[in-house]
């Protein structure tokens, strides 16, 4: 199996199916928490543990994972799977990231609701969930670590926090103006040092 | 059972159509469709499963299709809310991605992708905020909360997540 993957581009051999399954169950099975909090786990499991993607590319499809409905940790596993293996390694993604929190609930709904009424298990998962805002907040310090270079970069990050805190826009909404204002930040930059270059190399 | 099925799947298709940029925005569209629009739960049924939720794994919009839709027509009926919510995300991605793979390597279309990775990460600053000013109940909450914070800057790459997780909820056993 270690014919170069023409999807990749790379020598890289090709990951088999069950392999992408697994990856994603395992994924799936040992994040708490929502998306956000799910994407610093794929990220540790397909940037560092697997080196399946490369971490500037992962960034970018999370991105876009962020601008289509549904949960997020859902499209960013489509999205990996597809770069994979294709739809049906897209596929694979999906349902290996579903499956666990489909069982989970459902042995849950059946056996265990009385226990999450136990103080000791409540307390156990409410440190969970503390660890998890942490964890958010992690994945908040690699996007700025990536993002935030100068003033005008700060400015649009604020600017998209006052959206959806105080304007109250649908964060989808905020997150695609942000992309708009910056593409004109980012060209009028662009423009600028260009200018300066010309008139550096020729007094 | 074959009616509320359809229900189930209408229902949980438009959660999932309504579901941008995270957990903590769904939660006010599950309430509105499961709530307000079919009663198929009561407010306070609603905060234990958001609970439960946000404590197992899985987006919470996935966790709240399997347990209303077993709460409705049990196995099946879980099955079929559980495939509702992804297929319109799987759906769009199957339609998008192939276009995105042609312009993404375009000038300009890296430009709107910059803004919007800083849209993102405006999200998320959000996003723990309003999730911590609900989780951390007091000092202690907020300082093992940036202890996790700290640990997973320190051990990028090498300490796996869940371990950090794990971890908290074992001190927060032994110290509370």
């Amino acid at each position: 199996m270690s014919a170069p993957n023409p999807l990749l581009k790379t020598t890289c051999p090709i990951i088999p199916y069950s392999q992408i399954f697994w990856t994603f169950f395992r994924i799936g099975a040992l994040t708490l928490g929502g998306g956000l909090a799910m994407a610093t786990v794929i990220r540790h499991e397909l940037v560092f543990n697997c080196k399946w993607v490369k971490d500037e590319d992962f960034m970018s499809e999370m991105s876009t994972a962020t601008l289509i409905p549904g949960a997020i940790a859902v499209n960013i596993a489509y999205m990996q799977g597809r770069r994979l293996r294709g739809s049906a390694g897209s596929l694979m993604a999906v349902a290996g990231t579903v499956f666990p929190s489909f069982l989970i609930i459902l042995l849950i709904a059946l056996f265990a609701m009385p226990y999450f009424d136990n103080p000791r298990v409540a307390t156990f998962l409410h440190g969970c969930a503390v660890a998890v805002a942490g964890q958010i907040a992690f994945s908040g310090f690699i996007f700025a670590r990536r993002s935030l270079h100068n003033l005008s970069s700060y400015l649009l990050c604020g600017f998209g926090i006052f959206l959806v805190s105080h304007v109250c826009l649908h964060p989808v909404w905020a997150v695609i103006s942000s992309g708009f204002l910056g593409y004109f930040i980012f060209t009028a930059r662009d423009l600028k040092a260009a200018k300066s270059q010309k008139n550096g190399t020729t007094p | 059972m074959i009616n509320s099925c359809f229900q189930l799947i209408k229902s949980f298709v438009l959660v999932g159509l309504g579901a941008y940029g995270g957990g903590l925005v769904t939660i006010p569209l599950i309430q509105h469709e499961i709530v307000a629009v079919q009663g198929w739960l009561s407010l306070n049924e609603l905060a234990s499963l958001l609970a439960i939720a946000q404590m197992t794994p899985g987006p919470i919009a996935i966790n709240a299709a399997t347990f209303v839709g077993f709460r409705i027509a049990s196995f099946s009926g879980a099955l079929v809310a559980t495939l509702a919510v992804v297929l319109p995300s799987v759906s769009l991605m199957a339609l998008v991605t192939p276009f995105i793979d042609r312009i993404k390597h375009n000038q300009h279309v890296k430009k709107v992708q910059e803004g919007f990775k800083i849209g993102v990460l405006s999200l998320i600053i959000f996003a723990s905020w309003s999730y911590g000013s609900v989780v951390l109940l007091n000092v202690y909450d907020l300082l093992l909360a940036f202890a996790a914070f700290v640990a997973l800057v320190k051990f990028e790459g090498k300490l796996h997540p869940v371990v950090i997780t794990l971890a908290c909820g074992l001190l927060s056993l032994i110290f509370l």
